[in-house]
């Protein structure tokens, strides 16, 4: 019953390898997003990333990746912004994520879209969308957010984990 | 007869790990067969959508499509409650929301995340997917501090990261739409696609509405909802007893036992109270409540007390 290791871990090593000397391209699956200075929300943003956008990663810290854009500019991402790629289909369950957000860039703009939204609202004229676009222009700049953790003792300015 | 057991375990091995690459098994498989020309390219693409639309589930909503879901399922419950137009207090708890979401799973979504205070007596909160927030004027006059609030808002927020609206949509509804997308359609459609797709999209709205507003989550995403509420408001430093705290207002409320909202779409209180406790409990450290917090929450509320 030892032969079947040795296979194992070699497929593992091979993925390994393959993964690393990949570089990974991540790719931005947020409509808006800011390029961060240091890992941290309301850290001032070096430019703003689009959905769409491609970066590469240099590295990673709790959540958040170090990465490169086209235009060579370096900062930070959270990594709940970006697709990230992973060669990693021996671990159960990951393979069909993987899939997922391969299929989540080749699928951007289709399915449920706008048009889709336009075509639901012909037929419903009653629903009024009036205030779900209201809600969506409330915007709180990441450093009212600051203002109010630090005032407030929240996060890094008191107990936060 | 050992040994060719043994033989056996190495294709065995190659057909698990096949197995496991499922999908994109399919997918290389076809592309292969079509790069040696076995397989015309029509016929590639048909293989993809069977594969996909048999494999349908809420994980291949794209974030695109959950935001799109999210703001007609929005629009519904602001068919049924009215928004409470005080931007004064609307910025309060957008502020507080986004200090909760900073510390959260899932930080950064399609459009972000945006709340709402609903302009109704009933207790209730509300969170459609793609980030639409909805908390009701009777909730936040039931709660006591911030820590309360925050709670009720990072119950939300685990909502939304766990994609528990989504996953109330039908499979059939999947399926259907993923028939009609494939990978290499276009993103405008034709008559005949655009209704096929609307009719999915349709279903798929009733289905989270229905969920969200009429009859209520399962009792396992409840739960998991107060897990990420504790997990959340520790890690951006809220005392996570306001969970606790709030559900303790629920106890033998008989204006509530029976009512509507937040009290008939969730699991008992006490129930709710006895997880939530012991979770707390596992935390290396518990943050404790801030009288300057509190003192802001006054504020904030004021207009509705």
């Amino acid at each position: 019953m030892k032969r079947p290791i040795p296979l194992i871990l070699t497929i593992s090593l091979l993925i390994l390898i393959v993964s690393l000397l990949v570089a990974e391209t991540l790719t931005v699956k947020v409509q808006s997003t800011s390029l961060r200075g240091t890992p941290k929300f309301y850290a001032p943003a070096v430019q703003s990333l689009s959905a769409g956008d491609k970066v590469e990663k240099i590295s990673d810290q709790g959540g958040w990746i170090q990465v490169r854009t086209s235009g060579g500019a370096v900062g930070w991402v959270h990594s709940s912004a970006v697709y990230v790629p992973k060669f990693d289909l021996l671990a159960s369950g990951t393979g069909l994520k993987t899939q997922a957000s391969a299929d989540e860039v080749a699928l951007a703009g289709k399915g449920f879209n706008k048009q889709v939204e336009e075509s639901y609202r012909a037929k419903h004229k009653d629903v009024s969308f009036a205030w779900v676009d209201k809600m969506l222009q409330i915007k709180i700049a990441s450093a009212q957010v600051e203002e109010f953790m630090k005032k407030g003792k929240l996060g890094e300015f008191g107990g936060g984990q | 007869m050992r040994r060719l057991k043994r033989m056996d375990l190495v294709p065995s091995a190659f057909l698990a790990f096949v197995l496991l690459a499922s999908c994109a098994a399919v997918q290389s498989g076809a592309d292969i067969l079509a790069g040696t020309g076995q397989i015309s390219a029509s016929d590639r693409q048909s293989i993809l959508k069977t594969s996909k639309a048999v494999s349908a589930t809420f994980s291949q909503i794209t974030e695109e499509q959950e935001y799109y879901i999210g703001r007609s399922v929005a629009a519904l419950i602001l068919a049924q409650y009215a928004a409470y137009d005080n931007p004064a207090l609307n910025n309060y708890i957008n502020t507080l929301g986004q200090a909760v979401v900073y510390s959260s799973d899932r930080p950064e979504i399609y459009a972000g995340y945006h709340f709402l205070v609903l302009d109704t007596d009933e207790v209730n909160a509300m969170s459609a997917p793609g980030g639409f927030i909805f908390i009701s004027k009777g909730l936040i006059r039931r709660c006591k501090n911030e820590e309360m609030l925050a709670s009720i808002l990072a119950h939300e927020v685990g909502h939304v990261c766990s994609k528990h609206g989504l996953q109330a949509i039908k499979k059939s509804r999947l399926v259907d739409a993923f028939r009609v997308i494939g990978t290499e359609a276009a993103r405008r459609y034709g008559s005949e696609e655009l209704a096929q797709l609307t009719t999915a999209f349709e279903g798929a709205l009733g289905d989270v509405f229905e969920t969200l507003v009429v009859r209520g989550y399962d009792r396992k995403y409840e739960f998991e909802a107060d897990e990420l509420a504790v997990k959340f408001d520790a890690a951006v430093g809220y005392s996570p007893n306001g969970l606790t705290d709030f559900l303790q207002t629920m106890i033998g409320d008989s204006t509530t036992a029976s009512g509507k909202g937040w009290f008939k779409t969730h699991p008992s209180a006490e129930q709710r109270m006895d997880k939530a406790k012991s979770r707390i409990a596992g935390l290396s450290s518990v943050p404790e409540e801030a009288p300057v917090r509190t003192k802001r929450f006054e504020q904030s509320v004021a207009a509705l007390k």
